[in-house]
């Protein structure tokens, strides 16, 4: 057996938790290490000096001075509560302005989208289908492309579009 | 009274069972704070609101544990905070003063009861200052006496890591300790 083992060993018997056989193979080690025998020593002072020398009983009337305590208590329970309750309703306040704020930032709609000339000329149109039936009605495949391109364009001066 | 029957009673608002289970653990909780503090009034202040607290939490417990445990983790948690908040403010005493006050005090008696008591205030001075949970678990195996199983149950750990956790701060006490006592004149010359 090494040292480290016969450390190992030493600190379990101090809590008397050696078989027969390993105490008698730590006692073997023990009678040829001076080293460990050291060890051994001074787990057992120390041991022996950790423990307070007595323990002082508690202050007297220790039942009496905690029920009083807590008939105390039970009587500010309520407050309490009430302050308790009080709190976590600041907290969700404020959480739900919070979150209101948020999907304000993060939901807030789309400005209004600048309309195209074509859009502007079809909505000022009185009657955006009638231009649609001219277009169709042209008789050249030329015209009607041409016609489809300028409205696509959406001149916005209206005597230079094209007109067949 | 049967203890769980107690704790029934107590869980539903009977002030009177519950001052029955204070008789019955007031003396282990304050010898628990006793051994983190070494003093009387600390440990009394400690032992009560350690009560308090599981007065206020008793609904939490079930018969999944002893009461016995569970109080003690309570204990054990409350006097962990105390430890921590009163880090700055409680002094340590330096390894090297440690059994300054025994050596001056006059009412020891005998020299060699003297001497044991500057060896305890040294052993003291170096168990404050291992780190919290080599501390709690020296205090609850060496000073306080409870089995591995208890142990494992308050701190809710394996027993594998109760035993190895617990060799490691005897380890770390030896070697805190080491050449300390002898060098304070005591009869067992740690050195």
């Amino acid at each position: 057996m090494d040292c480290h083992k016969a450390e190992r060993f030493l600190l379990r018997s101090l809590d008397g938790k050696l078989d027969p056989e390993e105490k008698t193979l730590l006692q073997t080690h023990l009678e040829k290490c001076p080293s460990c025998q050291k060890k051994d020593r001074e787990y057992r002072i120390i041991l022996s000096l950790v423990r307070p020398q007595t323990v002082p009983e508690p202050l007297p009337y220790f039942k009496e001075r905690l029920l009083a305590k807590l008939k105390e208590k039970d009587k500010t329970a309520p407050a309490l509560l009430w302050v308790k309750w009080a709190h976590r309703a600041v907290a969700l306040s404020l959480a739900a302005f919070l979150l209101f704020g948020a999907g304000i930032l993060f939901f807030r709609p789309e400005e209004p989208r600048e309309v195209s000339q074509t859009e502007r000329f079809l909505l000022q149109d009185e009657n955006p289908l009638g231009e649609a039936a001219s277009i169709l009605d042209q008789n050249k495949a030329e015209d009607r492309s041409m016609m489809l391109i300028f409205a696509s364009v959406g001149d916005k001066d209206m005597p230079r579009r094209y007109r067949p | 009274m049967d203890e769980k029957e107690l704790i029934r009673r107590s869980q539903a608002g009977d002030g009177e069972a519950f001052g029955v289970l204070v008789e019955r653990y007031k003396g282990k909780v304050f010898s628990l704070a006793y051994g983190f503090t070494r003093d009387r009034v600390a440990a009394d202040d400690l032992a009560q609101e350690v009560f308090i607290k599981a007065y206020v939490s008793q609904s939490k417990f079930q018969a999944k544990s002893e009461f016995g445990t569970w109080l003690y983790r309570v204990a054990v948690n409350h006097i962990k905070d105390y430890l921590r908040k009163n880090k700055r403010r409680m002094k340590e005493i330096p390894l090297e003063k440690a059994g300054d006050r025994a050596l001056a005090s006059s009412d020891l008696g005998p020299e060699e009861q003297r001497l044991r008591e500057v060896e305890r205030e040294i052993v003291q001075a170096a168990l404050a200052r291992l780190p919290e949970k080599y501390r709690v678990i020296l205090t609850l195996r060496d000073i306080d006496g409870l089995s591995y199983e208890d142990i494992s149950g308050i701190l809710k750990l394996s027993p594998g890591t109760v035993d190895s956790r617990l060799h490691r701060a005897r380890r770390k006490l030896r070697e805190k300790l080491t050449g300390r006592l002898g060098r304070q004149g005591g009869e067992y010359g740690l050195s």
